[in-house]
């Protein structure tokens, strides 16, 4: 028993190593994308302290969205461009009819309205485009749909060229979204917010304006996210559970930390495909990705309350 | 907006005939899902039966001269309001379908207190079979046991299986567990090797583990039990991994066009056992296009009508008012009750003359039920996705029953017992 | 004028502080008490008691479990579901394997066993706060879901892996399962809910409960007081999840008679927080007007449409049905945050002084 556990993993893994290196691949992938919706979270939790459930609706929304207009017979990428003009007026809507309303309320109720929110754009979303699977049009936006075949050691690494893609486009995406919070006015009042918003406030930061622009971003970073996941396995409702995968990656990174949202995506992403593969499936019947990310941030988080890269509680009487 | 135009008149239209037909009707309600994540595989599956039941009222008046009423009740899949839609119909309808394995379970011993008929076409509860214990409960032509025995025999003609690796790819769920008995006995009897590989819930749409596994096992075949979101990801992992694709069999749920189309020539080969076809020149669908389509009073659309899900529905509504009919013959009526109809449901006889004269030719392989009978078994063809659509790539087969009558047997017994006192239908013979 | 407590005059502090102060209230719970108790039963139909009574009852049940750890104590938590979900397989195994165990009997002590879990999870509530915690109960919801799937033993090797409920007797006549009349399993679930409802009114009031305030307030100004926070965070957790356990027991028994384990699905968890925070975090009465919101509605709009003639399709209906629920959780947070309860307390403030407003 203690063999299964102990040595036979890693004896499969030495003995197979382009295997292994498929595991890593597909961990790095699926970690990519926790680490965007995760993302959106922190950017959204930094300025308003608002643990927004509906980013993942919010993925799922901007993902018909830019199908259905395409559907319509619009091309490609002005389909984009007018879903990001749905997305920054759904964020201008929520600000103006939930956030505002709700500003200074306890946490627990601006999460709760979040979940309202989720509900609401299901049954919009559902009415409006109803539940059928859409593929999503992954060639018309002229992402290569082939896949790379490597032989490292004889053995056999299929990369797909979508997934490489999204490597590449989630990494620019970040490295601008970095750039953006450090060397803009407007980036910088955001972490301003995040820091102390009683005093940005007092400086004449518009408190409005940078919700509406922490939305809109969220809004982008749900519709890279979703055309990335979306050419996986196609668009649907059902997609909205992958919000949940992101929760894990905030307890584990910290809640406010960007960079920890980040780290934090690639690991769980890594480490939940190397337990499911060499451990769970073997030992425990398969299945494990359920729980694995939340048990293992529940671990780390009995250690480091604040997740790995969290900025330290202080707590005054 | 055009669907909200579409949805206004279909409404507007079911409206007026329902008003026409509150003084004698068929009310045979439908607890529907098209909502969540399964809405996709459900809604041509309810579309097909909605378009047959409203040909049969636009075309003949309903069944016996009785117009059909097929409301439907929303469930989205979930247990909670399928037995809110079970108790809200229950009052005046004459059949029950629950759709949901989950909701079937539920809905399965109140039904025997109740005496209402489940209507369950190929899915459900496989011990269903066994008329006797389960009087109240339908799931011809074909159930889940029926299917893998089929598929067994279907990988034997490939080869023996002697010594070979078949990975069960299933729903973690009870829907996915259902052949698992019958598979187990044939891995025994037939010397290969079982490899069951659970899909969770929430993993429907990332499957990067699961087809991992696949790939260091390296199995012979993958055969797979998959529902809404699970099968589109199921093959587009499985064209990803390089698994071959004529080694890829799908129960019938997990033949949906749509989920193919995603992945087009690279899904060719895919294979998916099926008790029905959509036979595109029958004369049934033929008058689908007549008598609904042409009205614009169907709800679904030219592309989808053409698929296996779509045609599915079909012959699902064409058993049932076949049993309905059945019962009206048999007691003289046209409005029919509960009990009259479950007479009409275990006495349905689906001869090729029959399905002929029903112009479901080619769409449903012959069977017929009994009173100790509730599948029929009609068997199935295996049907083969070529690039483009799904067509028949085998002759029908059929299901040999009596390798897992003992399995029935004992489960339906079993389900008696924790049920006790549970009702059975002492009268039949055989 | 109804409210008025002109009179009503108070010589002790006991009588102060009593379960009633005021006269009116007390008036007011019997009405409640009659129709719950004697009215509905004898006039509700069998749907009304399926999708209404019962349910209604089994999910305040829920959320007041819930609520006496986020309400009373502070600790957010998600996986409410899951612990429903260790009640009914408790419930389960123990009718299963002990099939001369009174049924009610088995209910309440189903619980124990939630409540074992419970403690289980609640120890990083010790290290772990807030949104964190909440995170963190979501281990205990997937893990748990996952188990139920997996070990096949807490199912009885069922083929399809659900749990199905055999008929029960007790004093001669069903009281769950399929044989069961409606009306008993009211009578069981209104029995147990009433005597619950009981013990956390009366748990909330006293010494316990007012150490969970004082956590929940400020957990390390509560230290500094002397409380100690490792007894008061897991007594917490022990009697919630006792309460939910007892919920999840009655949810599958006397209601839904079978269940497979994705029934206690993250959903479910969410729709009891819905009625805990709808109805009002820190009371006990929230909880049912917080149920009779959030699952009454639904059924009533499912119904509206058919009453007022309108034809509407059913997938229509849902979808509109999930659209107003969001809206109307949105609304009532921005109208009062701090619940129905509270809304009511309003309410019977402004009638205790109307007509004369000073």
């Amino acid at each position: 028993m203690l063999r299964d556990v102990l040595f036979t993993p890693f004896a499969d893994m030495i003995a197979a190593p382009d295997f292994l290196l498929q595991v890593l691949w597909e961990g790095l992938v699926s970690g990519i994308l926790y680490a965007l919706i995760a993302l959106g979270f922190v950017l959204i939790f930094r300025s308003s302290r608002i643990f927004n459930f509906a980013q993942g609706i919010m993925v799922v929304f901007a993902a018909l969205t830019l199908v259905g207009f395409h559907a319509m017979g619009v091309p490609a990428w002005i389909s984009v461009a007018l879903t990001l003009a749905v997305m920054l007026a759904l964020s201008v809507t929520i600000e103006r009819v939930v956030l505002r309303p709700l500003v200074g309320q306890p946490d627990i109720i601006l999460f709760m309205a979040t979940i309202g929110i989720t509900l609401f754009l299901i049954g919009f979303g559902e009415i409006i485009f109803g539940g059928e699977n859409k593929v999503m049009i992954t060639e018309q936006l002229g992402i290569p749909t082939g896949s790379f075949v490597l032989e490292p050691w004889g053995g056999l690494l299929i990369l797909e060229q979508k997934d490489v893609t999204a490597v590449i486009v989630a990494a620019l995406l970040v490295a601008a979204l970095l750039a953006f919070l450090n060397y803009t006015r407007m980036g910088r009042a955001i972490r301003a917010l995040g820091d102390d918003s009683q005093a940005a406030l007092s400086v004449g930061i518009s408190l409005q304006t940078i919700w509406v622009l922490v939305w809109f971003i969220a809004g982008i970073i749900a519709l890279v996210t979703g055309i990335a996941w979306g050419a996986r396995a196609g668009v649907s409702f059902a997609l909205e559970v992958i919000a949940y995968k992101a929760l894990p990656v905030l307890m584990l990174g910290g809640l406010e930390s960007i960079s920890g949202a980040i780290i934090g995506g690639l690991m769980i992403g890594m480490l939940e495909k190397l337990f499911e593969v060499y451990w769970g499936q073997p030992l425990m019947g398969g299945g494990t990705e359920a729980w694995f990310a939340f048990v293992l941030a529940l671990v780390v988080l009995l250690f480091r309350p604040q997740g790995l890269f969290g900025e330290k509680i202080i707590e005054r009487v | 907006m055009n669907k909200l135009v579409k949805l206004a008149t279909a409404t507007l239209i079911a409206g007026v005939t329902a008003g026409a037909a509150m003084a004698q009707e068929l009310y045979t309600p439908n607890l529907s899902y098209r909502t969540g994540p399964f809405a996709a595989t459900g809604i041509p599956l309810m579309n097909g039966q909605a378009d047959y039941m409203t040909m049969l009222n636009e075309r003949d008046g309903g069944i016996g001269g009785v117009p059909v009423n097929f409301e439907e009740c929303e469930t989205g899949y979930s247990t909670e309001k399928g037995v809110e839609c079970y108790e809200k119909t229950k009052g005046a309808a004459i059949v029950t379908q629950p759709w949901s394995t989950g909701i079937t379970l539920q809905v399965l011993p109140k039904t025997n207190v109740d005496q209402i008929p489940i209507l369950a076409p190929g899915y459900g509860f496989s011990p269903m079979m066994d008329g006797k214990t389960f009087q109240w409960a339908f799931n011809m032509p074909s159930g889940y046991w029926d299917a893998a025995d089929m598929i067994v025999q279907y990988l034997e003609g490939q080869g023996s299986l002697d010594g070979k690796k078949v990975a069960f790819l299933h729903l973690d769920h009870p829907y996915g567990k259902e052949p698992l008995p019958v598979l187990e006995a044939a891995a025994e009897a037939k010397g290969f090797e079982l490899l069951p590989i659970p899909v969770g819930l929430n993993e429907m749409q990332n499957q990067a583990s699961q087809w991992l596994q696949v790939r260091r096992e390296r199995p012979d075949y993958v055969v797979m039990w998959g529902w809404g979101a699970m099968n589109a990801g199921a093959i587009t992992e499985a064209v990803k991994t390089r698994f071959p694709m004529e080694n890829f069999i799908g129960v019938w749920w997990a033949g949906h066009d749509a989920d193919l189309r995603l992945v087009g020539e690279d899904g060719a080969g895919y294979k998916s056992i099926s008790w029905s076809y959509p036979n595109q020149d029958a004369p049934a669908m033929k008058a689908v296009r007549e008598y609904v389509t042409d009205k614009g009073m169907t709800k679904s659309n030219p592309e989808e009508m053409t698929g296996v899900f779509y045609g599915r529905g079909i012959v699902m509504s064409a058993i049932l008012a076949e049993g309905i009919s059945a019962a009206q013959a048999e007691y003289g009526t046209g409005e029919i009750t509960a009990s009259q109809l479950r007479w009409g449901l275990e006495n349905i006889d689906f001869t090729q003359e029959r399905i002929d004269e029903l112009g479901l030719t080619g769409m449903v392989p012959p069977f017929a039920t009994s009173c100790a009978n509730h599948t029929g078994n009609s068997g199935g063809w295996m049907l083969e996705w070529d690039g483009e659509k799904f067509v028949k790539a085998s002759d029908l087969l059929k299901p040999d029953t009596a390798g897992y009558a003992d399995l029935v047997a004992a489960a339906s017994g079993q389900y008696a017992t924790e049920n006790a006192p549970w009702e059975m239908n002492e009268a039949c013979e055989g | 004028m109804l409210y008025r407590t002109a009179g009503q005059f108070k010589t002790s502090y006991k009588a102060d502080q009593a379960l009633f102060p005021v006269r009116q209230d007390a008036v007011l719970l019997a009405i409640i008490l009659t129709f719950a108790w004697v009215i509905f039963p004898l006039t509700a139909s069998e749907f009304a008691f399926q999708t209404l009574l019962i349910p209604i009852m089994i999910y305040a049940l829920a959320a007041m479990g819930l609520n006496i750890l986020t309400g009373y104590a502070g600790q957010l938590s998600l996986g409410t579901a899951a612990f429903m979900g260790v009640g009914a397989y408790a419930c389960y195994k123990m009718i299963t394997l002990m099939p001369w165990l009174n049924p009610v009997v088995a209910i309440l002590l189903s619980g124990v066993f939630s409540a074992g879990i419970g403690v289980v999870f609640g120890i990083p509530s010790l290290r772990i706060k807030g949104f964190y915690l909440a995170i963190a109960t979501l281990a205990a919801q997937f893990f748990l879901v996952w188990l139920f799937e997996k070990w096949s033993w807490l199912y009885n090797d069922n083929a399809s892996g659900a749990i199905q409920v055999p008929n029960l007797e007790m004093f001669g006549t069903y009281i769950a399962g399929p044989q069961a009349a409606s009306v008993t399993e009211y009578y069981v679930v209104l029995f147990v809910v009433s005597l619950l409802t009981l013990l956390c009114i009366n748990l909330t009031r006293g010494t316990l409960g007012r150490t969970w305030k004082a956590t929940r307030d400020m957990d390390i100004a509560a230290e500094l007081i002397g409380i100690n926070l490792m007894k008061s965070k897991l007594t917490a957790f022990a009697i919630s999840s006792y309460i939910v356990g007892v919920a999840g027991a009655l949810y599958v028994f006397m209601w839904k008679g079978a269940a497979e384990p994705n029934v206690f699905d993250i959903p479910l968890s969410f729709q009891v927080l819905f009625i805990a925070i709808i109805g009002g975090l820190g009371s006990i009465l929230g909880n049912f007007l917080g149920a009779i919101l959030i699952v009454g509605l639904p059924v009533i709009l499912n119904l509206l449409p058919a009453a007022i003639g309108v034809q509407i399709d059913s997938a229509m209906v849902e979808h509109l049905n999930v659209m107003i629920i969001g809206s109307l959780i949105i609304f009532f947070l921005i109208v009062e945050p701090h619940g129905l309860a509270a809304l009511w307390r309003l309410i019977r403030e402004k009638l205790i002084i109307w007509p004369f407003p000073h």
